[in-house]
């Protein structure tokens, strides 16, 4: 029995020694090829800088692991970089054919695989690779649809546009994601979003809504303020919104009604956007919101007549009439000076 | 003061990625001007002071100390409240950019910018004095 423990015992304490060993190769390993990629990126910095620059790079002379870190470094660059150089990035991709390697990558079996090449492909800069990434926002991972989306945004897809908000719309996407490559394509995004502003699907209005205000112009009230008489609730409070954004003065009169809509948050909306494009002739009604109406809806109207006239907001608490409300802005307004 | 005068003048840039740092140090040693390079706030507020260089391209997101600080520090500087300061920033919301003049920089680029670009704000920056 003794000596069957001794013989566990230094079974276990072999097994923890190998285990141990094996983990300062691995460590060791990866140290090294951590210095190897460093001293790599330190030569190739220049020939990086090349191909932005536009001067001749002949790559066929650069090994197999060479190519992979100047690839890493271009992908990092064209990040923080655009016009020009952005082009000679993806013109340098493209030549050296890793635009079709990831391209056909989209189609490995490995989901993780996908999900790279999508997201390398962004990076790249090519529009070669827009119609499978459009594809690829179909794909089964979400991992991939959503590298996809980000890559589109970073190729400034315009086209892009229509299926990014139905991936939403079909939860295929996070808003979140959506949002960001929707926002990253920027005004080339607007004709696509004003067309889905009258989708049939009220979540793709909205959405759609929301963009236009973060992204168009005075141009886009007209169209917006149709919105404001959506059937869906979340299509109008989004378009109340985006008319705060984009300060349409000449929506005052819309957005005053919009106050009295049956939806809390449409209402909420309403008066921030009163608040937003400045418009004093709604201070009355947005003071007797914030003395009658529901929680947030009253609390949004008192912040905001206090926005447009402080003095009616200090003058309608006196004496502590007003409601709390009121008095929370005026309380405001005097912490801030 | 120009390329033209003879004496080269001296471009401080500070940014703390290394890839980015280095082509817009390239871009501007190539466009005749003589660069001094830092990796973060405290490091180019170091070399401002040092060298009182002819202008500073700073981004904003540095470690240590932000670009925000860095123009502040420059501004409120006797000797160096002269320099004119760029910023580089990938924030780009308005009260973003407010921010930046109301601490004192001439100009401002957002990320991801052009390196064209950034050279003809330089010079014309510089051109201007």
């Amino acid at each position: 029995m003794i000596a069957l423990l001794l013989w566990c015992s230094l079974a276990l304490a072999a097994a923890g020694g190998l285990g141990v060993c094996v983990l300062a190769a691995r460590r060791t390993v990866v140290a090294w090829k951590g210095r190897r990629r460093l001293d790599a990126e330190g030569r190739l910095g220049m020939t990086a800088i090349a191909v932005v620059e536009g001067d001749a790079v002949d790559n066929a002379c650069l090994s197999e692991a060479d190519s992979r870190v100047l690839a890493s470094q271009l992908r990092r660059l064209s990040g923080s970089l655009r016009g020009t150089s952005t082009e000679r990035i993806a013109r340098f991709f493209e030549s050296s054919g890793l635009v079709e390697r990831e391209i056909r990558a989209l189609k490995s079996l490995r989901a993780w695989r996908r999900a790279k090449a999508a997201f390398a492909l962004g990076d790249m800069g090519s529009p070669d690779a827009v119609p499978e990434l459009l594809e690829a926002l179909r794909d089964p991972d979400s991992a991939v649809r959503g590298a996809a989306a980000r890559s589109l945004g970073r190729l400034r897809a315009a086209n892009a546009v229509a299926p990014i908000v139905f991936a939403l719309t079909e939860r295929q996407l996070p808003v979140s994601v959506a949002g960001q490559a929707l926002l990253t394509i920027g005004p080339d995004a607007l004709p696509g979003l004003r067309e889905l502003e009258t989708a049939g699907d009220a979540e793709a209005r909205a959405f759609a809504v929301e963009l236009v205000g973060l992204l168009g112009e005075a141009s886009d009230v007209g169209r917006v303020l149709e919105r404001l008489r959506d059937s869906s609730a979340e299509v109008r409070a989004k378009a109340a919104r985006a008319l705060g954004r984009l300060g349409a003065e000449g929506a005052a009169e819309e957005l005053r009604i919009a106050l009295q809509d049956r939806i809390p948050f449409v209402r909420v909306q309403a008066a921030h956007a009163l608040g937003a494009v400045g418009d004093r002739d709604a201070v009355e009604d947005l003071l007797e919101a914030a003395c009658s109406d529901t929680f947030e809806s009253a609390r949004a109207a008192a912040h905001a007549a206090a926005r447009l006239d402080p003095e009616a907001v200090r003058s309608a608490t006196r004496g502590g009439n007003g409601g709390v409300h009121l008095r929370e802005a005026v309380d405001l307004l005097e912490a801030s000076g | 003061m120009s390329i033209e005068s003879g004496k080269r003048p001296v471009v401080l840039v500070a940014e703390d990625d290394p890839d980015i740092l280095q082509l817009v140090a390239f871009r501007l040693e190539r466009a005749g001007y003589e660069v001094i390079q830092a990796t973060d706030g405290e490091e180019a507020l170091r070399l401002v002071t040092e060298r009182q260089p002819d202008l500073a391209v700073l981004d904003v997101m540095m470690p240590k100390v932000t670009g925000y600080d860095v123009t502040r520090q420059i501004r409120e500087n006797q000797a160096t409240t002269q320099i004119p300061v760029i910023l580089l920033t990938a924030r780009v919301q308005e009260a973003d950019v407010a921010r930046g003049f109301e601490a004192g920089a001439d100009d401002y680029i957002k990320k991801p910018f052009s390196p064209q670009e950034l050279r003809s704000r330089v010079q014309a920056i510089l051109g201007r004095r």
